[in-house]
C-alpha cells in the first residue's frame, strides 16, 4: 500500500519558481490498480518520482507498506518496482543481462535471479528476445525488458510511469493484461497516463491531477456520476476545468 | 562499509567492464593507443636525435673556407680532424640563411703576414647560432681551431726555450657528475613523464564519461538510481571499473616501453628494469585515482555528454603545466613539490628515470598528498551523485 500525504515540490527555473506538485494526496491499496490521470505537465512524473524516492518532497509524507520514504529511502526502493519515465536499457547487454544486473543490485542470489527471469519472461512473453543484445530492440521489446528489470525482485508495490507510451495496439493490450495479472497477484499498482481509455479500462481507482493538485479521485463510475457525464473523457475535462492537454 | 554496499559496487563494476568489453573498437583504442603509440613516438624521436648527433660528430665535415690558400697548414690540421675544406659559396650570408651550409670559415687577407710576424692571425667562424643544426658543426670547427692554436702556441714557446706550461696559470678541467643513467634519460625526461602522467590521468576517461554523462543521456540512470543500491556504491563501482581499465592500459604502456627499449638500440636511454617499472606504476596509481574521480565529478556535473567531453581539452593540457614551468624555471627538488599534483608526479618519475634513490619520507609525503586529493575528489563525486538534479535527465 502506498500513501501520499500533502506532497509539495517546487523547482526553481530562470523564469521563477514552478510548483510542479502542489498538495497531492492519495492512497493506493493492495490488489488495486490506481491510475494517475492528468494532462501533460500536470505533475504526474514528479509525483511518481517522489514516490520512488528519486526526489525529496519539499513537504509532505510518503509511506510504502508503512515505511516512511524520507526516513528509509533504500527500504522503500527495496519493496518498489519502478518503471520510470526514462527507461533506457543497456544496449550492449542482452535482455537477460539487463534484468540480472538489477537483480544483483537488489541483492538477489544468482539462483533467485535465474528463476525470476524465467517467470517474468513467460509472463511478458519475451523468451525469444531474452538472449539478444538490446541494441536494435523495438520500443515494445525495450519496454518489456525495462518492466522485467523493474520487477525482478518480485515487489509488492509497482509504479509505472506511462507504461504504454509509444507501444502499438497489440503490445498495449498485452501490457494491460500484464497489469491486471499484477493486480490479481495482490500487488499495489500505480500507473500514470494521459490516455483516457486506458485508465478507464484498467483502473479500480482514478486520481485526476491537474496543475500539481488532485482535482478528483474515485472509480470511473464515481467520477462519471460526480461530474454528471456519461463519458469519462467529459468528466475528466470537467474535472480539470479546461480542455488543456487533451490533444497533446 | 556493509556487505550490501560492496556487493553493489562490485556488480556495477562488473557490468561496466562487461559493457565496455563488448565495445571492441573503443576498448582497442583505449587499451592499445597508449601502449603502441607512445613508445613508437618516443623511440622515434630519440633515435632521430641520436642519428643526427652521430652523423654530425663522426662523419667528415665539409667546411666551406674563404681564402683556404692563405693557410695551408691550418687546412692540413683541420683535415686531420676530419674537417675538409671546400670552396665557399658565392654569397655566404644567403647560403647560411637558406641553410645550404651550416658553417663557413673565413681566413683573413692578412693571415699569412700576421702569422709570420707572430701577431694573432684572424679567422672568422660564420654561422647562425639560432639554428640547432649548426651548433654541432660550429662547435667542432671551433674546437679544432682552439686545438691548433694551442698546439702552435706551445711549439712557439718551446722554440724560445720556455716551458709552455708557464702560459697556462690555470689548469681547468671539468668533471661531469651527471650519472650515466641521467645523461641517457635527458631526452626522455622531457616527454616521458608527460606521456605517462597523461595516460594515467585520463586512462579511464572514456569509460567514466560514458558511464556517467552517457548513462544519463541514454536514460538508464534513473532506473538505476531507483534500485536500493547506495549511490555511493554505484559511483564507486563505476570509478573502480574505470580505474581497472586505466590500470590495464598503464601496465600495457609500461610493458610496451620495456619491450621496445629492449628491442631497439636506444635501450640504453631508459631504465627499464622491472623494479623501475614497478616504481613508476606506484607513482602513477594515485594519478589514475585522481583523474578518474575528477572526471566522475565533472561528468556528473555536466548537463550532457558533449559538455562532459569538452572538459577533455583542458584536462589534457593540465599535466603539461609543470613540465613547462620546469623548462622555463628549473627548481630544486624540495619536499613541498611532492604535494602538488602533476608537479609531484613529474618529479617522482624523473627520479625513477634517472635511477635516483627516493627516500621513504618522500614516498610518504607523495603518496599521502596524492591519495588525500583522490579521496577528496571521490567524496565530491559521491556527493554529486547524491544530488537530486543528477538523476533527472533533461
Amino acid at each position: 500500500m502506498i500513501q501520499a500525504h500533502q506532497l509539495h515540490k517546487a523547482f526553481k527555473t530562470r523564469t521563477g519558481t514552478i510548483k510542479a506538485v502542489d498538495g497531492v494526496d492519495f492512497r493506493a491499496d493492495d490488489g488495486r490498480i490506481t491510475g494517475l490521470l492528468g494532462p501533460n505537465g500536470a505533475g504526474k512524473t514528479t509525483a511518481l518520482r517522489m514516490l520512488y524516492t528519486l526526489m525529496k518532497p519539499d513537504s509532505g509524507r510518503i509511506t510504502v507498506d508503512g515505511i516512511d520514504a524520507a526516513a528509509d529511502p533504500a527500504g522503500v526502493r527495496r519493496i518498489l518496482g519502478v518503471l520510470p519515465d526514462a527507461r533506457g536499457v543497456y544496449k550492449r547487454l542482452t535482455a537477460r543481462e539487463n534484468i540480472a544486473y538489477f537483480g544483483e543490485l537488489h541483492g538477489l542470489s544468482r539462483a533467485t535471479i535465474a528463476s525470476r527471469v524465467e517467470a517474468l519472461a513467460t509472463q511478458l512473453d519475451m523468451h525469444d528476445i531474452l538472449d539478444r543484445r538490446t541494441e536494435g530492440f523495438s520500443q515494445g521489446q525495450r519496454t518489456k525488458t525495462a518492466i522485467a528489470r523493474a520487477l525482478v525482485h518480485d515487489p509488492r508495490n509497482v509504479i509505472l510511469d506511462e507504461p504504454t507510451n509509444g507501444l502499438d495496439v497489440m503490445t498495449t493490450r498485452a501490457m494491460r493484461e500484464f497489469l491486471l495479472k499484477l493486480r490479481d497477484q495482490g500487488r499495489c499498482v500505480i500507473f500514470s497516463s494521459h490516455i483516457m481509455q486506458e485508465v478507464a479500462a484498467l483502473c479500480d481507482r482514478i486520481v485526476i491531477i491537474s496543475r500539481g493538485q488532485v482535482v478528483a479521485a474515485g472509480s470511473a463510475d464515481e467520477l462519471r456520476a460526480r461530474f454528471n457525464e456519461t463519458n469519462l473523457e467529459d468528466a475528466f475535462v470537467r474535472a480539470i476545468g479546461s480542455e488543456e492537454g487533451l490533444h497533446a | 562499509m556493509s556487505a550490501g554496499f560492496v556487493n553493489s559496487m562490485l556488480s556495477v563494476m562488473r557490468k561496466e567492464l562487461r559493457d565496455i568489453g563488448r565495445d571492441r573498437r573503443t576498448l582497442a583504442l583505449a587499451l592499445l593507443m597508449g601502449p603502441l603509440l607512445y613508445p613508437l613516438m618516443l623511440l622515434g624521436i630519440s633515435s632521430l636525435g641520436e642519428m643526427r648527433a652521430k652523423t654530425q660528430l663522426e662523419s667528415e665535415l665539409e667546411l666551406p673556407v674563404i681564402g683556404a690558400e692563405r693557410a695551408p697548414n691550418l687546412m692540413a690540421f683541420l683535415a686531420s680532424q676530419r674537417i675538409r675544406a671546400v670552396d665557399p659559396p658565392a654569397d655566404v650570408a644567403a647560403a647560411i640563411a637558406s641553410q645550404e651550409v651550416d658553417v663557413v670559415l673565413e681566413v683573413s687577407e692578412t693571415f699569412d703576414a700576421d702569422w709570420r710576424a707572430g701577431r694573432p692571425a684572424s679567422v672568422v667562424l660564420v654561422s647562425d647560432d639560432t639554428r640547432r643544426n649548426a651548433r654541432v658543426p660550429a662547435g667542432r670547427v671551433r674546437g679544432a681551431l682552439q686545438a691548433y692554436a694551442g698546439q702552435v702556441a706551445s711549439l712557439r714557446l718551446v722554440a724560445r726555450g720556455i716551458d709552455p706550461s708557464i702560459a697556462r696559470p690555470l689548469g681547468v678541467g671539468s668533471r661531469n657528475l651527471a650519472s650515466e643513467e641521467a645523461t641517457r634519460g635527458m631526452v626522455l625526461s622531457m616527454i616521458l613523464p608527460y606521456l605517462l602522467i597523461l595516460s594515467s590521468f585520463l586512462g579511464g576517461a572514456y569509460l567514466i564519461l560514458d558511464a556517467t554523462a552517457g548513462e544519463r543521456e541514454r536514460q538508464s540512470l534513473e532506473p538505476l538510481l531507483a534500485t536500493p543500491a547506495a549511490r555511493g556504491a554505484i559511483v564507486s563501482g563505476k570509478m573502480m571499473a574505470a580505474c581497472a581499465l586505466g590500470l590495464f592500459a598503464l601496465l600495457l604502456t609500461l610493458l610496451a616501453f620495456k619491450l621496445t627499449a629492449q628491442l631497439a638500440e636506444s635501450a640504453r636511454m631508459l631504465d627499464v628494469s622491472f623494479a623501475a617499472m614497478a616504481r613508476m606504476l606506484l607513482v602513477l596509481l594515485p594519478m589514475l585515482f585522481i583523474g578518474t574521480a575528477l572526471l566522475s565529478l565533472l561528468a556528473a556535473s555536466a548537463k550532457s555528454m558533449k559538455e562532459a567531453q569538452s572538459h577533455m581539452v583542458w584536462l589534457m593540457l593540465l599535466p603539461m603545466v609543470p613540465a613547462f614551468i620546469l623548462m622555463v624555471n628549473p627548481v630544486r627538488a624540495e619536499m613541498w613539490q611532492f604535494t602538488v599534483p602533476f608537479l609531484a608526479q613529474n618529479q617522482m618519475l624523473l627520479k625513477v628515470i634517472r635511477a635516483e634513490p627516493i627516500d621513504p619520507a618522500t614516498w610518504a609525503v607523495y603518496l599521502g598528498a596524492a591519495l588525500a586529493l583522490a579521496l577528496a575528489l571521490w567524496l565530491g563525486a559521491v556527493g554529486r551523485y547524491r544530488q537530486e538534479k543528477l538523476a533527472v535527465s533533461a
